[in-house]
């Protein structure tokens, strides 16, 4: 008994003493890491000092044709910069009701009036969002000392959402022309005279694109080895290749393929990725399929001061490969409702209604639509989308009644289940989860109840996934794991019996 | 039977009339807007007024150049009263406005126009300074502004006034684009221009434009000095004539002039100056040996001058040297110059050392009260057989095999 005390005691004598031995270690160790902390010292040099871009609406100057001096690129674009930076820093201004950075691009007497403005409204509790989607400006006199300019901004589209007291009580389009007077200070072109010429509601008139042949037959697809990554560096033209033969030869006819914000390289799209997606289209149009392109997949961020980003960035991939022959259709975004309570609904449906506009300014050609993650949000924006895509994880008993729902409130447009499917995983995580019989039973029933109700479909999705990024469903193993599961072909590449019902 | 349809007609009449009534009912619960006035001058009161319906009082957006902002509403006399803030009344352009009701949001713009008053001329002239000969000129910007700080309207009148010389001017000219504007060209005369403005009855303050002269035209050179003898002391000066420009005006003080002097061997001296009242002078001190100078000089790029040739005679005609102290003192002189009087000090005395064929040592020294003399040291130069040459003034005397001991 003795020694059994004297036992614990020693090997209590000892762990405390590595406790404390490691605790001097992690003390001393930190404050040496928090004495080599610090800026880097190559940042006492300011050696540069990066542009960021923060405010980028499309502007199409007008043929130079001014009076007076003739203007050269350069003076043409620092003037433009400062132009874009005074819109800038007044839609902040007015957001917040804070002066800062106004001095910078308005002189001394046109600040006041801003400033006014800023007084006015903060004492009544406004604020009011706004971004200008496009200018057309004209440079209309540049003076032979090169210190002044006139430009005339002719329909400026301004998007503006007003709040009082913190409520939104008016959310408005309106096109202006301005005419404006800069004058050259410190380095900044600053406006000196504003004055509103014209003003009107703007109400962007897109045609309605013909959908009678649509007959959408498809599945949503990421190759089996890099899913959610398909344009990075695991790029495989041959994997795309075989992957497409197997669809063509299962009887579908097309695919929706994902094109990420960021992965793309945002505002300023990385022309390699969009040499992928390109090449992606080609083995689609080799195979004989046609292509629906989700864009802003993991993209959240809808406030109106990035909307310019946003749209710089459709804009670029939309150009690019808008003349495709294996294009079917856009969709805008990936369930976005799913971001209804986080982001306000009004928001997210505002920035979708004017990603519609500018997509469709682009492309005149090819249908836009929207992937709802649910049947209950379809009708959102139904008179603006071509066709409606909505998803359906849900029980396949009250599907039918759903689509009735629908069909009913948009009696006019196709619908596109765009996304189903359910996974075969069953296992430590998901002890009473389904198994492939179950899987292709699911697939059974629903393709005939798409038969039924004559619906154009996309299931989830070719293959099991081994991989599933945490982006996706979040970290929750019970969810990765049944996200790796859903596929028609598992994770060796056989066929699972549910193969037989990935089209009717 | 007939009787019969004249009660059905007359039915559906009333039936038909108390529709009627009912849209009328709905037409008169609608807000309209009362004021008919759509055009307003800058800096007098805007009210908008409305006809009211419910109990409602709805908020009205408006929106002018420089911003938004929301208005609520005064009630009188079953009437909407929205006064519009001094920061937009004050202001032209175009106020586009938004009622905020419930059911039916109405819209609407009204114009707030320029008074035809001018307050302020904002004046900028531009480039300061032009040069002469009519084909430059300088740009006048005149923003006419009225008290409240905006532009005037379009097809303002503005006066612009110059003088120049003799000549005074006006012109009209009239504002377009907020602005109005007029290039004032040189004339063949270099001076000042002083350019002023005014707009209905506003004058602005002076401004005054250098106008400059033009490049300058080729021109003539001379030189003097007090003798023409190679004594390397005397300094020869080089004046150009007067620098002008092609309108014969003398062209701008501290215009650089380089004189390049080209002496009988090829070598260049360069030497510069700049002009003041169209004259540029500078100095060369003589060469000490005969000598032909040719002299051209430049407006780098612009212009250039006449050769000129400067002659420079041989002072000294011949020199003694004494050897003396075991050969190791060599005295130099006198050194006489064209008078026979003793060169000024200062005179190049060279002298090479040779041994076995060899060049060993060259020192040069200068003359101090009309001799030179060199010391051979011990040390440096042992006991042996040497050559010397000394040379000054352009000329050179040889002397083999000297003993050192």
């Amino acid at each position: 008994m003795v020694g059994l005390n004297k036992n614990i005691l020693r090997s209590i004598l000892i762990a405390s003493y590595i406790m404390i031995v490691a605790l001097i270690i992690s003390g001393v160790s930190a404050l040496f890491s928090y004495l080599n902390t610090g800026a880097d010292r190559s940042t006492m040099l300011h050696t540069e000092i990066q542009k960021v871009e923060q405010y980028l609406p499309k502007i199409d100057w007008e043929p130079l044709q001014n009076e007076g001096r003739s203007m050269d690129n350069q003076t043409l674009n620092a003037l433009q910069s400062n132009y874009l930076d005074a819109w800038y820093v007044k839609q902040i201004a007015y957001k917040t009701n804070k002066p800062a950075g106004i001095k910078d691009y308005y002189t001394d007497s046109a600040r006041e009036n801003l400033y006014r403005f800023i007084e006015l409204n903060k004492a009544e509790d406004i604020t009011i969002e706004a971004t200008t989607l496009k200018h057309n400006p004209t440079l209309e006199f540049f003076s032979e000392d090169g210190q002044m300019t006139v430009i005339t901004d002719r329909n400026v589209i301004e998007y503006k959402r007003v709040f009082k007291a913190e409520k939104v009580i008016l959310e408005t389009t309106e096109t202006s022309n301005y005419k404006m007077v800069f004058l050259l200070e410190d380095g900044f072109w600053r406006i000196r005279h504003l004055v509103k010429e014209q003003a009107e509601t703007y109400d962007a008139k897109t045609e309605p694109i013909s959908v009678d042949n649509l007959n959408i037959k498809g599945i949503n697809y990421y190759p089996q080895a890099n899913p959610w990554n398909m344009f990075g560096d695991e790029f495989s033209a041959d994997t795309i290749s075989k992957d497409f033969k197997i669809i063509k030869d299962a009887g579908l006819n097309s695919v929706r393929l994902f094109v990420q914000y960021e992965d793309f390289g945002k505002e300023h799209v990385n022309p390699k990725k969009l040499e992928k997606l390109k090449e992606t289209l080609d083995l689609a149009e080799a195979h004989n399929l046609k292509v629906v392109l989700t864009l802003f997949d993991f993209y959240g961020d809808y406030s109106v001061m990035s909307w310019t980003l946003n749209q710089r960035h459709a804009e670029t991939i939309v150009e690019a490969v808008k003349d495709h022959s294996a294009l079917l259709a856009w969709d805008i975004k990936n369930e976005p409702n799913l971001d209804f309570e986080s982001r306000q609904k009004a928001v997210v449906i505002a920035w979708l209604d004017n990603m519609i506009d500018l997509v469709k300014s682009v492309d005149s050609i090819h249908p836009v639509t929207i992937g709802w993650s649910n049947t209950q949000s379809a009708s959102i924006l139904k008179d603006k989308v071509d066709f409606i895509s909505f998803h359906y994880y849900e029980d396949l008993e009250h599907l039918d009644d759903a689509i009735k729902t629908m069909k009913t409130e948009i009696p006019n447009k196709p619908l596109v289940l765009q996304e189903f499917g359910i996974s075969s995983y069953s296992g430590f995580w998901k002890p009473l989860g389904s198994s492939d019989e179950d899987q292709a039973n699911y697939h059974k029933k629903i393709q005939e109840q798409i038969a039924a109700n004559n619906l154009q479909f996309m299931s989830w999705t070719l293959y099991d996934f081994t991989d599933v990024p945490t982006d996706v469903v979040g970290s929750r193993p019970w969810r990765r794991n049944t996200q790796k599961h859903f596929g028609f072909i598992d994770k060796n590449g056989a066929k699972k019996a549910s193969f037989k019902y990935i089209s009717n | 039977m007939p009787l019969k349809r004249t009660y059905l007609f007359l039915l559906g009449l009333i039936l038909l009339s108390s529709f009627a009534v009912i849209q009328q009912n709905e037409t008169v619960n609608k807000i309209e807007l009362l004021t008919t006035q759509t055009d307003f001058k800058v800096g007098t009161n805007i009210v908008l007024k409305f006809s009211i319906s419910e109990v409602e009082q709805p908020l009205l957006y408006c929106s002018n150049s420089y911003g938004s902002t929301v208005i609520s509403s005064t009630l009188k006399n079953n009437t909407l009263e929205y006064f519009i803030p001094e920061n937009i009344t004050k202001k032209i352009g175009v106020v586009n406005w938004k009622l905020l009701a419930k059911n039916e949001s109405i819209s609407g713009v009204f114009n707030i126009n320029p008074k035809a008053e001018v307050a302020t001329l904002e004046t900028y002239i531009g480039p300061p300074s032009i040069e002469a000969g009519g084909t430059d000129y300088t740009m006048l910007v005149v923003i006419p502004t009225d008290s409240l700080d905006n532009p005037v309207p379009t097809n303002t009148l503005v006066k612009t006034k110059h003088q120049f010389l003799a000549s005074e001017e006006t012109n009209d000219i009239y504002t377009k684009n907020l602005i109005s504007w007029r290039n004032m060209y040189s004339k063949k005369e270099s001076g000042r221009m002083l350019v002023s403005s005014e707009s209905i009855g506003i004058n602005s303050k002076e401004f005054t434009v250098n106008v400059m002269p033009a490049i300058p035209t080729d021109f003539k050179i001379s030189a003097s000095r007090p003798h023409d003898y190679a004594d390397g002391n005397q300094i020869t000066t080089f004046t150009t004539s007067i620098l002008k420009d092609k309108q014969n005006n003398v062209i701008s003080d501290g215009t650089f002039v380089t004189f390049f002097i080209t002496n009988s061997e090829g070598n260049i001296l360069k030497t510069t100056g700049t002009t003041i009242d169209g004259v540029a002078t500078s100095k060369m001190i003589h060469p000490d040996y005969e000598d032909t100078w040719n002299i051209k000089a430049y407006v780098d790029g612009m212009a250039e001058s006449d050769n000129i040739s400067l002659n420079y005679k041989q002072v000294i005609e011949d020199f003694d040297v004494t050897f003396s102290d075991q050969n190791r003192t060599i005295i130099v002189g006198p050194l006489q110059s064209f008078m026979q009087q003793m060169i000024p000090d200062g005179l190049h005395v060279k002298l090479k050392i040779y041994q076995n064929e060899k060049l060993i040592n060259t020192i040069t020294k200068t003359s101090f009260n009309g001799y030179v003399n060199f010391k051979l040291k011990p040390a440096i130069y042992n006991n042996g057989t040497y050559n010397f040459s000394i040379e000054t003034a352009g000329l050179s005397k040889e002397f083999k095999s000297k003993e050192l001991w």
